[in-house]
């Protein structure tokens, strides 16, 4: 089984935001409002950040987009009373909606504030998505997860999926998936897909001739807080 | 909802002990169950609501999916996109992702974050749903209630009104927002065809000082940076004079794709060096920012060919060959004012900096200087335009890979000009205000139009504010907007994912790319496309033919139209299957210079102009200068009612649905401001009040505002955040180009 990983060049990032967009079409996140903006209560599944350091004129602003890093060592799924967040056998940390209780410790433990809690109804139209696949049940065996992105559900925590149902089907249709240095590419996450300055690559780490391990064999790499053992699999290019 | 409550299995309820006798066994027993019963409401009432019961929502099957392809226009790049639709069982339909077209080269099949907001622009809840015609005795402008002053009217009706206001084409203004190039074809043909000599272009309004600078020097309106050529030459050292290459610089997504290319995929990864008062997103991802005084780009442009031409690093060969005017230029570059030193004082870059940048850029070819808005828009932008354009003959780097290129036009089929009342059309900004100020103009029609918003002195009252409430002005557009407030009649036009039409690429490969527009749903609710709304015009006002050999009728006209111009191209059928036509690969060094000359020329007069520049802290009642800069989620259709571009707007400073009042924390202190406070920004035109944001880049004496915020009519997600700049902005003019000068307006901040 596949080791999935992201890997963003930082050099190549500037801060576009698109990956943040494609996110919300993709898995039909809901927007916030300025009301929800002031109280950090809008739901994102990936978002960009910027940290910036150093005093005039020597400023440094790193532009840094932040999907869950998809931990080997979840802190998340430790602490999950309910088991609802689970880590797959392909490394994917997931969250089954149907059985999250709302209590919120995941978004506490996570040390990158990748998850987000839905605090609000989805009445409108606009949520209505008929051409994502139906609700898989509540197994959790396999790779079997939540899937009722359909509608939303008020009160659970959501989160980035390296939006797994692309790779499932992939994987169903035998096709490729995971970027390439050569120019081509299989079936990506939604981000790495729509990346204008293809700062992302995604695939197999266990696989030595993918994008990712290339990369990382050729150059330095940052895992976030590293320090916390959580052991990222979604890996930064310093510039 | 309840069904969620009531589907939970409740605890049985306990059995009583005979009588009021209650052991002690029992008595445990019923409090136990009690706390069972109250555990399980609880967890009941905690269940998470659904917004419907799950059983009812998996009926959704998806019958088709279609991929169409067509191109953006939310900006004026108009990237080739595909689009996902898909249909259900149950006859629902949805537009869905929005993803860049590989067959597009240009920017190899990639598009920006503004496209994905394409989908909201789509399903904006503030459509207009038929046109609107204003009732008598209501206040345009700000205090527009869109229910209560305008009543519905038929399609017929509306344009009656309107072909009735067509008497005098002398008095009729045409303003043209952005627009598909298709419709830009056709309003310019029904401007000419009609005798109407006044279209302003509302791209004029950002673009036309660098533009008349570059024209001065080449004849051409057509020169792009090429970054990446065809062949995999590359720009090895770009100049960024204050232009956001990767924020808001036009072709955007070309720009974005090259930069990954050249920051990683090529050999020898190229240095960009931004000059710019503010840190901008381009400053941080350039390996230098260089913090420069407002205005002083042009000052720094001649500095830095001051060092090229003094050492001799000038490319002489190009020069010899192919230029005019050399000598003058270089003997006034050569002048001891603009000596690095000279320079250094003005911009507040050290000399011996300007002399390494100078260096590095002359021998790192091909390098190119890049003009930004903010160094351009100044009363003599043309000249700091001109100055910084020259840089790249300097260097050689006119028509060669990788350097300055000039965008060939798809061959469309011509449109035969018998018949028509004029044979050129359009005005200057400058000519615009006069004809307006003189009252020379009663009329006026705005396609996806957004001048108030963008002009200078947009204030409540202000000058434009009074100019076009006194005009009968038609608005043509898909929703609310600033400038629907102003209207007496609204014609709801669609968007551009209903519309037919054609797209070229703008300036930036060299080679012409077509893409094409075709609607991925039939225009919502009652909107029409803008090619019928002026068919239907001209059959209403005495018109001889005027859109040539196109037979057609008013439903279909869009598509004939666009099927007419790009029959030349390619099959009607392969052209909406692929969506994109290329032509051939651009052949460089022909130097077909359009000036008099027919050479490139240097223009030497006025350049002293450029040292004229009034520095941060001149000035006791307005110590500050602004500066206005454009984030890459400002929609340039005008409109920001969408909530996706609004909630992450300001990717610099992590903020949303609001712009910011950003200075230096030296700045900050000196005024007595501090982070997060409201501050009021003042100037002799007017004051806006906002949020403060103390950040380390920006040069002091500087505040710094974004665009497009500041929307007081454009629907619930847009009015009422953040604040519009140009409400103090002042009008001062580029004297060539007629450009308003959005960066020379000193202002003052006080706390609120």
């Amino acid at each position: 089984m596949a080791n999935w990983s992201m890997v963003i060049d930082l050099d190549k990032c500037v801060g576009c935001q698109a990956c943040s967009l494609a996110c919300k079409a993709e898995n039909n996140v809901p927007h916030g409002s300025p009301y929800e903006h002031k109280r950090h209560h809008d739901i994102f599944w990936h978002k960009v950040i910027a940290a910036s350091e150093g005093e005039f004129p020597s400023v440094n602003t790193q532009i840094i987009p932040m999907p869950c890093m998809h931990c080997d060592h979840p802190p998340c799924v430790n602490v999950c009373p309910s088991k609802a967040t689970y880590k797959r056998g392909d490394g994917i940390v997931m969250q089954n909606f149907r059985r999250c209780l709302g209590c919120r410790y995941c978004i506490v433990a996570c040390p990158y504030g990748a998850r987000s809690f839905n605090f609000k109804d989805q009445k409108d139209e606009e949520y209505q998505r008929p051409d994502l696949p139906e609700d898989l049940g509540l197994s959790n065996e396999g790779h079997i997860g939540p899937w009722p992105y359909p509608h939303r559900t008020r009160g659970v925590v959501e989160k980035c999926t390296y939006c797994f149902h692309r790779i499932d089907q992939a994987l169903e249709n035998g096709e490729e998936v995971g970027s390439k240095l050569d120019g081509h590419h299989g079936v990506l996450p939604a981000c790495v897909e729509a990346c204008p300055t293809e700062a992302r690559y995604f695939g197999d780490l266990d696989d030595p001739n993918s994008a990712v391990s290339k990369l990382l064999a050729s150059r330095s790499f940052i895992k976030l807080r590293e320090e916390m053992l959580t052991s990222p699999k979604t890996i930064y290019l310093p510039r | 909802m309840s069904q969620a409550a009531t589907d939970k299995p409740s605890s049985p309820e306990p059995k009583r002990s005979n009588g009021f006798r209650i052991s002690r066994r029992a008595f445990l027993g019923v409090s136990g169950a009690a706390a069972a019963v109250v555990l399980a409401v609880v967890l009941a009432l905690k269940r998470p609501k659904l917004a419907e019961p799950i059983e009812t929502q998996t009926d959704s099957v998806v019958a088709k999916q279609d991929l169409i392809p067509t191109s953006c226009l939310n900006c004026p790049t108009r990237c080739a996109i595909l689009v996902r639709k898909v249909e259900t069982t149950a006859g629902k339909t949805k537009v869905v992702k929005i993803s860049g077209n590989s067959a597009s080269t240009y920017s190899e099949g990639k598009c920006c974050s503004r496209s994905h907001v394409g989908l909201q622009v789509l399903y904006n809840p503030d459509r207009f749903p038929y046109p609107l015609v204003r009732k008598a005795g209501t206040e345009k402008g700000r205090a527009v209630d869109y229910e209560n002053d305008f009543e519905e009217e038929d399609w017929g009706g509306a344009l009656d009104r309107i072909a009735e206001r067509l008497t005098s084409p002398d008095k009729l203004l045409i303003l043209q927002g952005l627009n598909t190039t298709s419709n830009e074809d056709l309003i310019r043909r029904f401007a000419l065809a009609y005798g109407a000599q006044n279209l302003f272009d509302e791209e004029g309004l950002e673009t036309a000082a660098d533009r008349k600078g570059k024209m001065l020097a080449d004849g051409r309106l057509d020169s792009g940076y090429e970054m990446v050529a065809e062949d995999g030459t590359s720009t090895k050292y770009i100049l960024a004079f204050s232009s956001g290459i990767v924020e808001s610089e036009r072709p955007l997504a070309r720009n974005l794709r090259l930069w990954g290319k050249l920051r990683r995929e090529l050999p020898n990864k190229t240095k960009v060096v931004s000059f710019d008062p503010r840190y901008s997103v381009t400053a941080s991802r350039a390996d230098e920012w260089l913090p420069i005084n407002p205005g002083s780009e042009g000052a720094m442009a001649m500095a830095i060919a001051h060092v090229i031409l003094s050492e001799g690093l000038h490319d002489a060969d190009f020069i010899n060959d192919h230029t005019e005017g050399f000598y003058g230029y270089s003997t006034l570059a050569r002048t001891q004012r603009f000596s690095p030193e000279s320079v250094s004082e003005i911009s507040g870059v050290p000399a011996d900096t300007i002399r390494r940048i100078a260096r590095e850029f002359a021998q790192s070819r091909p390098a190119v200087a890049w003009s930004g808005e903010a160094a351009t828009s100044w009363p003599y932008g043309t000249l700091a335009s001109h100055a910084i354009y020259c840089l790249n003959a300097l260097v050689g780097s006119i028509d060669v890979p990788g350097g300055i290129v000039y965008q060939q036009q798809p061959p469309y089929a011509a449109m035969p000009t018998e018949g028509l009342a004029i044979t050129d059309t359009g005005i200057t900004f400058r000519e615009m205000a006069d004809l307006l100020r003189k009252g020379a103009i009663d009329t006026a029609i705005g396609f996806n139009s957004n001048l108030i918003m963008s002009v200078p002195e947009s204030t409540e009252d202000g000058k434009w504010d009074k100019v076009l409430k006194n005009l009968f002005y038609v608005h043509i557009g898909p929703a609310k907007s600033e400038m629907a407030a102003y209207a007496d009649i609204i014609l709801p036009a669609c968007t551009y994912l209903e519309d037919w039409g054609y797209e070229s690429a703008i300036p930036g490969s060299g080679y012409a790319e077509a893409r094409i527009k075709q609607p991925v749903i039939e225009p919502r609710d009652g909107s029409r496309p803008t090619a019928s709304i002026l068919f239907d015009l001209a059959t209403r006002t005495p018109l001889s033919a005027p859109f040539g050999p196109v037979e057609s009728t008013s439903e279909t006209f869009a598509e004939d139209f666009a099927k007419y111009r790009t029959a030349p191209l390619m099959g009607w059928d392969d052209f909406k299957n692929t969506g994109v036509w290329k032509g051939n690969s651009y052949s460089y060094r022909n130097y077909a210079f359009a000036t008099d000359s027919g050479k490139f020329e240097f223009h030497s007069d006025h350049l002293e102009r450029l040292l004229n520049v009034g520095l941060p802290g001149e000035g006791t009642d307005y110590p500050l200068e602004l500066a206005i800069y454009r984030p890459v989620l400002e929609i340039r259709s005008g409109s920001q009612n969408f909530p996706w571009a609004q909630e992450m707007y300001l990717v610099m400073h992590g903020r949303g649905w609001r712009n910011l009042v950003e200075m230096n924390r030296e700045t900050a202190h000196e005024h007595g401001v501090g982070e997060g406070d409201e501050v009021v920004v003042e100037s002799p035109y007017g004051e806006i009040e906002g949020e403060a944001r103390v950040v380390e880049g920006m040069q002091p004496g500087v505040v710094s505002i974004a665009t497009g915020q500041g929307h007081f009519a454009s629907g619930r997600f847009a009015d009422g955040m953040g604040m519009n700049p140009n409400d103090v902005i002042g009008t001062e003019y580029d004297e060539e180009s007629g450009q308003p000068s959005y960066f020379s307006t000193r202002v003052r901040i006080r706390k609120a």
